[in-house]
């Protein structure tokens, strides 16, 4: 590969000063002249209820109040807060059971913090104040908080379309006998030597970004609904609001504002129904809704938790003969993403490592908490934790170096990935599992720490990782990217990939400059309007830079190749000998034949005759090139990740040490941004399986909605980070290089439950695994 | 409500207020003065989004602090760091060093910063850590941010971490 002059180089992020600056406008720093306050009224008290009465009139007459809206004052029209329905054939969305069934404001409380009404005031006082003036009373109902109680018989139905509240398990025609996998899984088994089996909990984690849910929506003069939001998907929630209020795609605009984290947060809908209803009862006037972040909290979608049943078989050598998988996860109360997670579970666990036969069951079941969405890993996390501790326990029975055995086994170039038929094109695993474990010392401390006997003992465990670059072919990928030159051969290049601040933005305008070969203050990305740039999913699937960087590359390339054909015109020579340094096009054997590039787009724009020719010089029109792009892969990314922590037996609290991930990259694109992932990533992983949990008490009321109750691992917390960066470039992502955006949550989880294993000897099968947990366990076991 | 009579000079700007008693000072900072640098991450004084330091480099959670109380203070906000066209060294180091990710945190965390160095001009890692704690930052896992302070304290101070 040529030598690259942007792409790779540690710049500032195009957003930093901005941010750093506090200038940065986020959803809630808006301000509109005569702007109104939304408030959505929601039910605290219970977390399954019928609403028997609901008085709105007191509420109306409180001083600065404009109006109060109820279930029966918005479009009845139901929706799916979730995207997949979008992103699937109509056929193929009908097959997995996709169900619209989330109403503006309810009259059936699902979950704590379900909206029952809306307010409309002068002011957040008044707002608040008639808040407290509504009138409401409540029938409550059985509150269910695990699958098992869900699919009782007996249980209330949370959906007619979902008997049983069944959301969902994968579809028999699809899915043959509802498993995902390949082989004979029993008569595997037959002829293992040695069989691992446990049931593990993986828990309800929540994403935590740090700005909260803000929305600004005005129904304006033109009769155009426009929303402020900091979603992941302009598009698709162009698309979602248009048929949720029945309008023409072009009587809706979103309008993202600078994303203050998602991490699955904000992928599809959350508030926006709420606040365009509210702004299409007042029109003409701006409203903000503000959530607050108890209410982000236990009304926002988190990760899905669930029971995670899994049975591998051995032979002696360690061959893995087969696996055998069953993940029941609990839905919460409204559909969303009902066959997503409940699929790729299965998929990243397919991905993983060269069972002989394989069988995955996934299906989930409504229960009585804030609905499960997204959450970066998309189930990746969730197949971790039982995948890599049963692999150790294995090992461990087999006398096999884990290191070893994971190098031996995991799939490769050429295997099936995650979706069974669609070959790694690129894999550099046993490079990460190799370069990280000489880096960490595993060998050495292995063996060190099994002779250990005082009352701290230290552990290190590892676990690997694969994960995807986009989410083709089981979801449309399609992003449209247009570039413009001016007539100072500046490019303008419109798209509406979105950053979530993981310096997607930045790694973009690196692949269009390095693409143009113009430098970076020649280009701007313009993003942030549904309505000016064409389609684009959206950000999920760590599919940005890789799928958008395709697009900009497509898009870019045909800009230059317009630029320098008109170039070859003009100098009256074969574009084949022309080459362009410092937005200078020359000949490349008579370098005083040239000609800037900005000489030849300012005669395509001001196309007007020569006074001496009486003709214009030059080919007509602005140059402008537009890619519709559908990546040809989906490049998975691989990772070793080595976690080393140590253990008090007598307290059972646990200090960690170090993370070192060795990581696939394909190419580093802007490392800060990758290394920034990687370490951000690892924090969350190490948080899922050691300290986040969100608890609910037996009526479903969230137990700590809030950072002091939900622990999440501060700076003093944090181990030692190291990133080691595999760069081996992927023959399909651009400049090489495949995702970085979910994937370092993921192996945390294993390595840290398997240094934990290393260190005492004991396998936790509830995350998180806090203190309590290991000293119960601890107890339990006699050799303590 | 109530309401009482305040002098705020924030970022050496006077602003003389009638604001109801229990008004915080966030939400006067926020609403009143459309200072929107300042940030409402929790509004229960556990992430340290909103933080302003106060005469001088004393930080406090504003959305913990009754406006009523500031009465007469000086307030600087991360809009009042930067100088005749130039960042505070804490600022370009955060910039520097790949600390700003979804940058909701960073105004609060630059500000800690600040007022950390200011009483530690050469602190050790860990010690950067501890300051730290009472800032949550979602994106980051905090690394480059302790190398950003790290460095901040380098070119601020000249000192050794």
């Amino acid at each position: 590969m040529s030598e690259l002059s942007i792409v790779g180089k540690r710049i500032p992020k195009i957003d930093a000063k901005e941010k750093v600056c506090g200038r940065a406008v986020y959803a809630a720093d808006l301000r509109f002249p005569g702007m109104l306050y939304g408030k959505i009224v929601r039910c605290w008290a219970h977390a399954h209820a019928k609403v028997t009465k609901l008085d709105l009139s007191e509420a109306a007459k409180v001083p600065g109040v404009i109006k109060v809206l109820g279930p029966g004052d918005v479009t009845r029209k139901t929706y799916n807060a979730g995207v997949l329905d979008l992103m699937v054939s109509e056929k193929m969305g009908k097959l997995l059971g996709d169900i619209e069934d989330q109403p503006i404001f309810t009259d059936h409380v699902k979950h704590q913090a379900d909206g029952i009404c809306g307010i409309i005031a002068e002011t957040e006082e008044a707002a608040e104040r008639a808040a407290e003036k509504i009138i409401v009373e409540y029938e409550p109902l059985p509150v269910y908080l695990t699958a098992e109680e869900s699919k009782n018989p007996d249980a209330v139905q949370f959906s007619p379309l979902k008997p049983g509240n069944k959301a969902f398990e994968l579809p028999e025609p699809a899915f043959p006998n509802n498993a995902y996998g390949w082989g004979d899984v029993d008569a595997g088994m037959e002829k293992a030597d040695l069989i691992v089996e446990d049931t593990f909990y993986v828990p309800k984690q929540k994403q935590c970004q740090m700005e909260p849910h803000a929305y600004v929506a005005i129904y304006d003069d033109r009769g155009r609904l426009n929303c402020w939001t900091s979603t992941q998907m302009p598009k698709l929630v162009h698309a979602k609001l248009a048929r949720l209020f029945e309008l023409p795609m072009t009587r809706v605009k979103v309008n993202q504002t600078i994303v203050g984290g998602a991490f699955g947060a904000r992928l599809g809908m959350i508030g926006e129904p709420q606040v365009c209803a509210m702004a299409m009862a007042i029109p003409g006037r701006h409203i903000l809704v503000q959530y607050l972040r108890e209410e982000d909290w236990v009304a926002s979608e988190s990760r899905h938790p669930g029971n995670y049943w899994m049975k591998i078989g051995f032979k002696k050598d360690g061959t893995p003969v087969a696996l055998d998988a069953h993940f029941t996860s609990y839905k919460g109360g409204y559909y969303t993403q009902g066959s997503g997670v409940a699929f790729t579970t299965g998929a990243w666990l397919a991905g993983m490592y060269k069972y002989g036969a394989m069988r995955y069951r996934g299906d989930s079941y409504y229960t009585n908490q804030v609905p499960c969405g997204a959450y970066r890993g998309y189930g990746n996390p969730q197949t971790n934790f039982p995948l890599e501790q049963l692999v150790d326990r294995a090992c461990n029975e087999l006398k096999i170096d884990p290191v070893e055995w994971r190098k031996k086994w995991h799939k490769d170039v050429g295997d099936d990935g995650w979706c069974l038929g669609f070959k790694y094109p690129s894999c550099a695993l046993t490079e990460c599992l190799e370069k990280g474990a000489e880096t960490i010392g595993w060998k050495e401390k292995r063996k060190k720490y099994a002779e250990q006997t005082g009352i701290k003992r230290r552990g290190i465990g590892v676990a690997c990782m694969n994960h995807t670059s986009g989410a083709m072919p089981m979801l449309l990928e399609h992003t449209v990217v247009s570039v413009r030159l001016n007539e100072d051969a500046s490019a303008e290049v419109i798209l509406s990939c979105s950053d979530l601040g993981c310096g997607a933005h930045t790694a973009l305008t690196q692949i269009a400059a390095e693409t143009l070969g113009f430098p970076m203050e020649d280009v701007h990305l313009l993003t942030g309007n549904s309505d000016a740039s064409g389609f684009d999913i959206g950000a999920h699937a760590s599919r940005t830079t890789y799928v958008g960087g395709g697009a900009v590359i497509q898009a870019c390339e045909d800009v230059k190749k317009q630029l320098l054909e008109r170039a070859a015109r003009y100098l009256e020579t074969d574009v084949d000998s022309l080459v362009m340094e410092d937005k200078t096009i020359f000949v490349k054997d008579d370098p005083e034949k040239a000609v800037d590039a900005k000489t030849i787009t300012t005669l395509g724009i001001v196309y007007v005759p020569d006074p001496e020719t009486g003709k214009p010089e030059g080919d007509p029109g602005q140059i402008e090139a537009y890619a519709s792009y559908l990546p040809p892969h989906n490049s998975p990314p691989f990772s070793a990740c080595f976690v080393e922590l140590e253990v008090d037996t007598e307290t059972g609290e646990l200090k960690l040490i170090e993370a070192l991930t060795a990581y696939d990259i394909g190419r580093a694109i802007h490392p800060p941004s990758v290394e920034g992932q990687l370490d951000g990533g690892v924090q969350q992983g190490l948080g899922n399986v050691l300290t986040e949990e969100t608890y609910y008490d037996k009526n479903g009321l969230c137990l700590n909605s809030n950072f002091t109750d939900y622990k999440m691992l501060g700076p003093s917390d944090m181990p030692k980070l190291t990133n080691i960066l595999i760069e081996d470039p992927d023959p399909h992502g651009p400049y090489g290089a495949k995702s970085c955006g979910e994937e370092g949550i993921v192996p945390p989880n294993g390595a840290a439950a398997n240094a934990v294993y290393n260190a005492i000897g004991i396998q936790i099968k509830e995350a998180p695994i806090t203190p309590e947990k290991i000293l119960k366990a601890l107890k339990e076991t006699k050799n303590f | 409500m109530k309401k009482c009579s305040i002098t705020l000079y924030v970022n050496d700007k006077k602003h003389s207020l009638d604001v109801p008693v229990n008004r915080t000072l966030l939400q006067v900072l926020r609403e009143d003065l459309a200072m929107t640098d300042v940030k409402y991450g929790c509004g229960a004084g556990e992430c340290g989004a909103c933080t302003v330091l106060i005469d001088g480099d004393t930080p406090i959670l504003s959305c913990l602090t009754l406006a009523a109380l500031a009465d007469g203070k000086h307030i600087t906000t991360v809009a009042g760091l930067e100088k005749d066209g130039k960042l505070h060294p804490v600022q370009q180091a955060f910039i520097d060093e790949g600390a700003i990710q979804c940058g909701y945190c960073t105004p609060g965390m630059v500000l800690k910063t600040v007022s950390f160095l200011a009483k530690n001009a050469a602190p050790t890692e860990e010690e950067i850590r501890k300051g730290l704690e009472g800032n949550i930052c979602r994106c980051t896992g905090y690394e480059k941010i302790v190398k950003a302070v790290q460095q901040a304290a380098i070119k601020k101070e000249g000192g050794k971490v």
